[in-house]
């Protein structure tokens, strides 16, 4: 029901790697080489509640990497809520063998599958290149939101639950106490009385 | 017939009733009363916390609050008669203490009367004092073994199956237990 945050973290490790920035100049080995992994850092997915989309942008390459503009479609405002972060981000330079994070967080307005898609990256690979690479993030894939509601049925702590339980056997348990305690009591002190005569 | 009926006093019905198992009908719809709205509770907590599926368990609601509200009343009615005894003997003195204060002062009434009034009165206190100690002894027996039962000894089965278990086991537990007793 949840999306498997273990698998999806393995997937986005495979497809990361696979996805090398592709297009373009490929057989050029100098410049800029980003590596973007796009991860869901949330162990369940829940209807109106914050989703924590992470951006890792790697350049495996040998120089810099200029303009890097992340952009992320796949949320669509009738579906998604954007609550912080950009979901059109510029970085203006990743150096080379270092990591460069973005995150970003939505909440989904109604539960049901979601497929989440790859996120868009522009950057220039090297200061002189003639124009812009192109390449895709990561892809998490599918998963489901699940309703506000049953994910609080499953983890709140049912105190309200209890409270009103308790309510609802106190009379039946005081009451009937409540009424004997007071005749015995009633009644014992009558005898106590009697037996000091 | 009915002139033989109409003779008896309503003290002296009452004294007739003192020594028999039967209950009035007055007592008898409240034992009812009670262990329907106590059979019912546990449905709260099967729904909100066990989660259970209401609409496709509402056939075993229903059975299993009408089978545990007759066992209930069974056990109500068994205990009160038990202690009905105990708690007469107990209260012995001081309900002829409290009723020969009362009626000391009045010089018109026969020594006959006197007692006949202490002995509707200890069976009136007694009657009281065990239908009120039955219903909160096995209502608290109740509500415990079922809460035991469903969260701890229960808790891997399915939730209809866990409601029906618990519930049965906690009314049928307590008409045996009340049986046992005399």
């Amino acid at each position: 029901m949840f999306i498997g945050s273990m698998k999806v973290q393995f997937l986005f490790c495979i497809a990361a790697a696979l996805l090398v920035a592709a297009y373009g100049e490929e057989d050029d080995n100098d410049g800029a080489r980003l590596l973007v992994a796009k991860l869901i850092h949330n162990k369940y997915l829940v209807e109106n509640m914050d989703v924590i989309v992470k951006y890792t942008v790697y350049n495996t390459g040998n120089a810099a990497a200029l303009e890097v503009e992340i952009t992320d479609n796949s949320f669509d405002p009738d579906n998604f809520a954007h609550m912080s972060g950009e979901l059109n981000a510029r970085i203006d330079r990743v150096p080379p063998n270092t990591n460069v994070t973005h995150t970003v967080v939505v909440r989904p307005r109604k539960p049901g599958y979601f497929n989440f898609t790859s996120a868009e990256v522009l950057y220039r690979r090297k200061e002189d290149a003639p124009r812009l690479q192109v390449a895709d993030s990561s892809e998490p894939g599918l998963a489901y939101f699940t309703s506000y509601k049953e994910y609080d049925k499953k983890f709140s702590s049912h105190v309200v639950d209890w409270a009103a339980f308790a309510v609802m056997t106190l009379p039946s348990l005081a009451i009937p106490f409540a009424l004997w305690f007071s005749s015995k009591r009633k009644y014992e002190k009558l005898s106590r009385n009697t037996k000091k005569h | 017939m009915s002139g033989k009926s109409k003779a008896f006093t309503k003290e002296e019905e009452l004294l007739l009733q003192d020594f028999s198992r039967n209950v009035s009908t007055k007592s008898s719809a409240l034992f009812y009363g009670n262990g329907l709205i106590v059979s019912s509770i546990p449905i709260w907590l099967f729904w909100r916390i066990h989660l259970i599926d209401v609409y496709s368990n509402l056939i075993s609601f229903l059975l299993v609050t009408l089978v545990s509200t007759y066992a209930l009343a069974f056990a109500y009615k068994n205990t009160k008669y038990v202690l009905k005894h105990k708690i007469a003997v107990k209260r012995e003195d001081a309900v002829t203490r409290e009723m020969s204060r009362k009626l000391g002062e009045d010089k018109k009434m026969s020594r006959k009367e006197k007692d006949e009034r202490i002995l509707w009165k200890k069976n009136e206190v007694a009657d009281y004092e065990a239908t009120t100690f039955s219903i909160f002894y096995n209502n608290a027996l109740f509500l415990a073994i079922v809460i035991i039962s469903s969260f701890y000894i229960l808790k891997t089965m399915t939730p209809a199956v866990n409601y029906v278990f618990s519930v049965g086991t906690a009314s049928a537990l307590l008409a045996l237990l009340s049986t046992g007793s005399q």
